[in-house]
């Protein structure tokens, strides 16, 4: 028996090292015996029948919930008294359990994943643990993607897997770190594929663009805007800084942009839209994307005002204007999460490494931005500043045209309040004056009451005869006719 | 190397990118430049949305060079924040207005930026005298350039006078700093090299 033991232990048959599926790979008892391509795909059917599953059985608890609710409304209905209050409890505990078969469903996802692991117990790669449905969207597509370049694409696939593993074990260190592994991770991989997979350089990009899409939407999470940073110092830092500087007008950036013609002013809401859209993208080039597409508008903007194409001269005040307009959220994580993060090749050169450079200098402009720089003398550069005084209420003329009707709505609004506070200030004196008056008059009153009361003392002298003699000293009696007799007619 | 071979090299070319900066204060002429120069006009049609972002490819002799030439604001208030556009440059344009002194000036602090930013020989450096049209040309330019070691030229953007001159000058010189580097690239005094090149590829481009 022992020799038996220690010859299974030396001799592994090879059928048992092979993939279950036997697809010819060698598979791994930690994924149940597939090799790891089909233990992922049987994985992901799993997890597809158990989603679908949750959803079938989130369905049929609502139906029969809303079947019973049915039936109890029908025959409850003749006691209506009563009913309206079960109704209401009904109700009640209908809408807890739809949202709680709500809330079971849109986790299933990660619900499901879970379950999975405890009953296969059989972990999952690491990376995997925490999935969305957006990085399962991407990594389908990044493996969609790479099956057009055959072995190539194995080995990219292969080594993507792996930097993300290692990522994961590098979370602990400083971004500065972590930004540098990417870059290095970003050269080798294009190093790779030109050296050793002879892809043509056109390829190369449109590869890496899909490689920094895959692993950027899953290390997005640990990498924008971490807590190791100031970055969020920083972009409350700027928020305040331009909402401080709200009062800044085209006219002082010497913007070459004229909002009056509507579609001038569409441009501008649509180049800020995308600048603010810049913080929802989790790619860095979809982030880079969201700025192009910005610049194009504000070019636009300009090319129909001033009706020729704008040269940069045109270009960075409207798009300084623009950022103060739009008030981007996260502005300065997004901008150091991008050049942290960013295929390099990217952000050097090309159009949206272009747009990019404007957009720092405008939040370097912003940052620095002075008295000098918007042609302002020192005093009311401080005034504005401390909202002591405002730009447009000496000049009315100037900000009229180019606000919205919204903000002339607001204009006349505050007007009309500022008119009413007055008035209603008025009715307060006056009725206060009233009401003094009132006191005034009573205590008058009262006064000269008192007055004449103590002049005229009121005396209540004693009556003379006491109230019994009354009838006896009556000297009237005397000359009241006799009473009447009574009389008889003979008749 | 691949030059002195004398075979054009057909697939790495377009993939090799340089990118150009503009600068200059505003209204000498950057964007009449590089408009006349992309597209072969001054300002009759308008051909894109925005005039402030360009790529050309150049033939220098049997190799192309994909230039990308980044325009600048030249208004005196945002010169502070322009060092950012200089990251990754490997040619700076430095265009001035011939008739306009401070013009001149500015172009030469921006000279001192560009140092102070960047390792000597790590850039080409181009001084560009715009609007020669307007008034005679001018010695001082050509001094200056020379005392430093720039590439140095007049040019018309109106009258298109050397204009693709100046562009294809400063592609040349990269690819023959390109060369340098391949080449020597052990060589410690690469800089001292380079500033030597200059003079030579200048006279060279004003005997055009």
């Amino acid at each position: 028996m022992s020799l038996k033991s220690e010859r299974r232990g030396i001799h592994v048959d090879q059928s048992e090292l092979l993939c279950k599926k036997g697809c010819g790979y060698y598979g791994n008892p930690a994924w149940q015996g597939f090799c790891s391509k089909c233990w992922r795909e049987e994985y992901h059917k799993a997890r597809q029948k158990q989603i679908q599953e949750d959803w079938e059985l989130a369905e049929r608890l609502q139906r029969e919930e809303e079947e019973a609710f049915a039936s109890s409304q029908s025959s409850q209905g003749a006691q209506s008294l009563t009913f309206s209050k079960f109704e209401e409890k009904k109700t009640n505990e209908k809408t807890r359990k739809v949202t709680t078969v709500k809330k079971f469903f849109s986790a299933s996802s990660r619900v499901g994943s879970k379950k999975e692991i405890q009953e296969a117990k059989a972990p999952s790669p690491s990376i995997n643990r925490q999935t969305s449905i957006e990085t399962d969207r991407v990594s389908k597509e990044f493996i969609e993607f790479l099956k057009t370049f055959h072995k190539t694409g194995q080995e990219i696939y292969k080594q993507t897997k792996m930097f993300l593993e290692t990522m994961h074990y590098k979370r602990e260190l400083s971004i500065e770190e972590q930004s540098e592994c990417t870059q290095d991770f970003y050269q080798s991989v294009a190093e790779r594929m030109q050296t050793r997979g002879k892809v043509p350089p056109e390829k190369v990009e449109k590869i890496m663009d899909q490689i920094e899409k895959y692993i950027m939407t899953r290390l997005y999470k640990y990498v924008f805007c971490p807590e190791t940073t100031d970055d969020e110092k920083k972009d409350l830092a700027i928020q305040k800084r331009i909402r401080a500087l709200h009062w800044v007008t085209p006219q002082m950036l010497c913007v070459p942009v004229n909002e009056e013609i509507p579609e001038v002013s569409d441009m501008v809401v649509k180049a800020i839209t995308d600048i603010i859209e810049m913080d929802s993208k989790r790619v860095p080039r979809d982030k880079l994307a969201c700025i192009t597409r910005c610049s194009q508008h504000i070019f636009n903007a300009i090319k129909i005002t001033k009706n020729e194409p704008a040269s940069a001269d045109d270009f960075l005040p409207t798009l300084i204007y623009i950022v103060l307009k739009g008030n981007p959220p996260r502005l300065q994580s997004n901008i150091q999460y991008i050049t942290r993060f960013c295929n390099p090749s990217r952000l050097m050169t090309g159009e949206d490494g272009y747009y990019f450079t404007n957009l720092c200098c405008a939040v370097a402009f912003i940052e620095k931005l002075d008295a000098q720089s918007l042609n302002l003398s020192q005093e009311d550069f401080d005034g504005y500043m401390s909202g002591q005084t405002s730009p447009r209420k000496q000049e009315p003329e100037s900000w009229a045209p180019d606000a919205c009707l919204g903000v002339k709505q607001m204009y006349k609004n505050l007007d009309l309040l500022s008119q009413l506070n007055e008035r209603q200030e008025r009715i307060m004196n006056e009725a206060k004056k009233l009401e003094k008056d009132l006191i005034d008059w009573t205590d008058g009153v009262a006064k000269e009451v008192q007055d004449i009361v103590e002049k005229y003392p009121l005396e209540i002298k004693p009556t003379a005869q006491p109230l019994a003699a009354i009838d006896s000293e009556n000297v009237e009696n005397d000359k009241l006719p006799p009473p009447l007799q009574p009389q008889v007619y003979a008749g | 190397m691949a030059q002195a071979d004398g075979v054009p090299l057909p697939d790495a070319a377009p993939s090799c990118v340089s990118k150009l900066v503009l600068l200059g204060s505003g209204s000498v002429g950057k964007s009449s430049l590089v408009l006349r120069y992309v597209k072969g006009d001054f300002k009759s049609v308008l051909p894109t949305v925005g005039c402030a972002f360009f790529t050309k490819v150049v033939a220098v002799g049997n190799v192309a060079l994909k230039l990308e030439i980044w325009d600048t604001a030249g208004q005196e208030k945002y010169h502070s924040v322009c060092h950012l556009y200089f990251r990754g440059a490997q040619v700076a344009m430095l265009v001035y207005d011939v008739t306009r002194k401070e013009s001149f000036l500015r172009a030469q602090q921006w000279l001192e930026d560009l140092e102070k930013e960047l390792q000597p020989g790590e850039i080409v450096v181009a001084l560009v005298g715009n609007k020669t049209d307007l008034e005679e040309k001018r010695q001082e330019g050509k001094e200056f350039a020379e005392s430093r070691g720039l590439l140095f030229m007049e040019t018309s953007a109106r009258l298109n006078h050397q204009v693709s001159e100046i562009f294809s000058a400063v592609a040349q010189e990269l690819l023959q700093r390109d060369m340098a580097r391949l080449g020597s690239s052990p060589l410690g005094n690469s800089g001292a090299m380079r500033l030597n090149q200059a003079p030579t590829r200048r006279t060279k481009c004003c005997s055009h």
